[in-house]
């Protein structure tokens, strides 16, 4: 589904090189994990893949289902089902976290040719899955993430995950912050969208989150390439004894 | 009242300090519809509201522009608001369209008053409006103001705004420019615990020019002002605002904030902007604040990544950093119709 191939990519207006013909491929219906040092370029290979600013591919491809993803605006990716949890959600000052969000779903939508949810429909099932992720409903009438707490943050980006229902999910370090609650209900709402048709790429540093969404495979982002991979029990390998074999 | 054409040399000039950044003479011709007549403005008036013709030269301020409409507004139109009045429908004023406009109105003890005011006029038009509002005693007085001019109009409009003790003035201006033009509140506090809040937006394209300016005098106690001003400038536009609080010696307890915060969204826009304290009395606490700046790249980054494309994602930023001065308006339909407007102009942009 998500294919990497050869990818580089350099930041600081081309003066810093951080992916160095990187691949990697995520089949459909497979979650995979990404761990490896501070600095690697983890967050950086999911603005890549998002189409941020500043972000710049030099050479290599990336497609999801067959299409070139590099091509695209960053709404365009959405709408093709591309969904970045972000390590740090930003603020959006005076929109409401309601009105963010269905403006979001019915862009995608529309850019789709689907239909546009009615107000009604958006409302009852946000409304559900506040419930379900245990929000205070009051958070989804306040401008989005403004003064939220950092483990809000991390929640907000899972709900508003749920309502968009992305077919790849990119996650990075939705973990951090969140307390082993939070972890729990976040995990359970990342499973419940495991799917055959749904891939998922985790970037994390702890195993932790791994107990709760077992992976397929694991793999360590390293001097700008994936240095090593293996299974599920990979990552407890790695926490035990760090990345200084797969140092560049 | 003169029947000569007006003379050019009459209208303020870029050497005048307090117009340098709005420069009318340099905006208006000869051949400016409006330019050495009286308009003929409309009123919708509230029942138990009556508005009447008056003749009079009194001027007790030495602007040019209240001159010129004195010169040239002939009658005044004055509005009397009685003794303990107040109305849920607000008197509408228009047909601002062109000429010279004189307004009075008075507000009686403990009378309260809304005013929406649509400053509309016609292709190469004229337009200098010059009102005078006084408060009584715990009088209210809400004042909307809507402008939108066509590209080639010059518009000044000014109001001349005197309060007594525990009189509460609330003023909403939004405006979309026109050629040159500038929206000016002059309050006056005589009479001390007066309440005033004095927000304002201005959104610009093309070549447009809105100046926003106030002059706020206090020479008594207790007062509150609160005043604040967001302006969205992009193509060629230019913003100014110029707000000044002058707190007199007598003016303790003088509370008052004043904001200017102004969006840049093109390299060729221009914000000008002079917030002034000028403070003779010791026990106050006044403070002003002024930001120019863009829009938040992270932010839209983040809304194009959700889906949001990117013009819908801008339109929502800026729809956002300037709806919050609209935030306090009572009149929620009202409220609702500027919020319209503002997504009309971003929807175009
Ligand atoms: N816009 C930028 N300008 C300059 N350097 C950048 C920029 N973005 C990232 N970098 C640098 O690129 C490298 C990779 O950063 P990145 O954020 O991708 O690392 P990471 O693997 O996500 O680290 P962490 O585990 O700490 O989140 C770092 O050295 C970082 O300082
Ligand atoms: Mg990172």
């Amino acid at each position: 589904m998500l294919k990497i191939n050869n990818l580089s990519a350099t930041v600081d207006d081309g003066n810093k090189t951080i992916l160095e013909a990187l691949s990697l491929e995520v089949p459909a219906g497979e979650v995979h994990a990404i761990m490896g040092p501070n600095g690697a370029g983890k967050s950086t290979l999911s603005y890549v893949l998002t189409g941020r600013d500043g972000y710049d591919v030099t050479s290599g491809d990336v497609t999801l289902d067959g299409d070139d993803l590099l091509e695209m605006d960053p709404e365009e990716r959405a709408a093709k089902g591309m969904f970045l949890s972000f390590q740090y959600p930003l603020e959006i000052p005076g929109v409401p976290t309601m009105t963010f969000l269905k403006t979001a779903l019915n862009a995608q939508r529309r850019a789709r040719g689907e239909e546009e949810m009615a107000a009604p429909e958006f409302l009852k099932k946000a409304r559900a899955l506040a419930k379900e992720l245990k929000m205070k409903p009051e958070m989804l009438k306040r401008p989005l993430n403004v003064g939220f707490s950092g483990g809000e943050k991390k929640r907000m980006e899972i709900f508003q995950m749920m309502m968009l229902e992305p077919r790849f999910i990119l996650m990075d370090e939705t973990d951090s912050g969140l307390d082993v609650d939070a972890l729990r209900i976040v995990a359970d709402g990342v499973n419940k969208l495991r799917s055959p048709d749904r891939g998922m790429l985790i970037i994390t540093h702890y195993q932790r989150l791994l107990d709760y969404i077992v992976p397929d495979r694991v793999h360590v982002l390293s001097g700008g390439k994936i240095a090593a991979s293996g299974d599920a029990d990979f990552a407890k390998k790695l926490e035990a004894e760090g990345y200084d074999a797969y140092a560049a | 009242m003169t029947h000569m054409p007006l003379k050019l040399e009459n209208l303020p000039t870029r050497r005048d300090e307090a117009w340098k950044w709005t420069d009318v003479r340099g905006r208006v011709s000869e051949t400016s519809a409006g330019l050495s007549v009286a308009g003929l403005p409309k009123f919708t008036l509230p029942d138990g509201i009556t508005v009447s013709e008056v003749e009079t030269d009194d001027l007790d301020t030495d602007s040019a522009m209240a001159k010129l409409a004195r010169n040239f507004g002939g009658k005044v139109w004055a509005v009397s608001v009685p003794e303990g009045f107040s109305s849920d429908t607000p008197l509408i004023i228009e047909g601002l369209n062109r000429g010279h406009i004189r307004i009075r109105i008075d507000i009686a003890k403990g009378a309260s008053l809304s005013v929406i005011e649509h400053h509309a006029g016609d292709a190469g038009g004229f337009v200098n409006v010059d009102m005078t509002v006084t408060l009584k005693a715990e009088a209210k007085f809400d004042r909307t103001i809507v402008h939108n001019d066509p590209a080639d109009c010059v518009r000044i409009a000014t109001a001349h705004i005197t309060a007594w003790n525990d009189a509460a003035v609330t003023q909403h201006a939004l405006s979309f420019g026109g050629a040159l033009s500038r929206i000016e509140t002059r309050l006056a506090g005589m009479g001390k615990h007066i309440e005033a809040t004095l927000n304002g937006a201005y959104l610009l394209d093309d070549k447009r020019h809105c100046d926003m300016t106030s002059y706020i005098d206090l020479a008594v106690p207790d007062c509150t002002i609160r005043q604040a001003v967001k302006g969205v400038v992009t193509d060629k536009s230019r913003g100014v605002f110029q707000g000044k609080f002058h707190v007199r010696r007598p003016a303790q307890h003088t509370d008052a904030e004043m904001r200017h915060d102004a969006l840049m969204l093109s390299d060729t826009s221009e914000i000008r902007s002079k917030p002034e304290l000028e403070i003779y009395a010791d026990d106050v606490a006044c403070a002003h604040g002024n930001t120019i700046g863009q829009l938040d790249e992270s932010a839209l980054f983040y809304m194009r990544q959700r889906g949001i494309p990117l013009a819908e994602a801008r339109a929502l930023l800026t729809e956002a950093f300037v709806a919050d001065v609209f935030d306090d308006l009572d009149d929620e339909d009202l409220r609702e119709s500027l919020l319209g407007k503002i997504r009309e102009w971003l929807k175009e942009g």
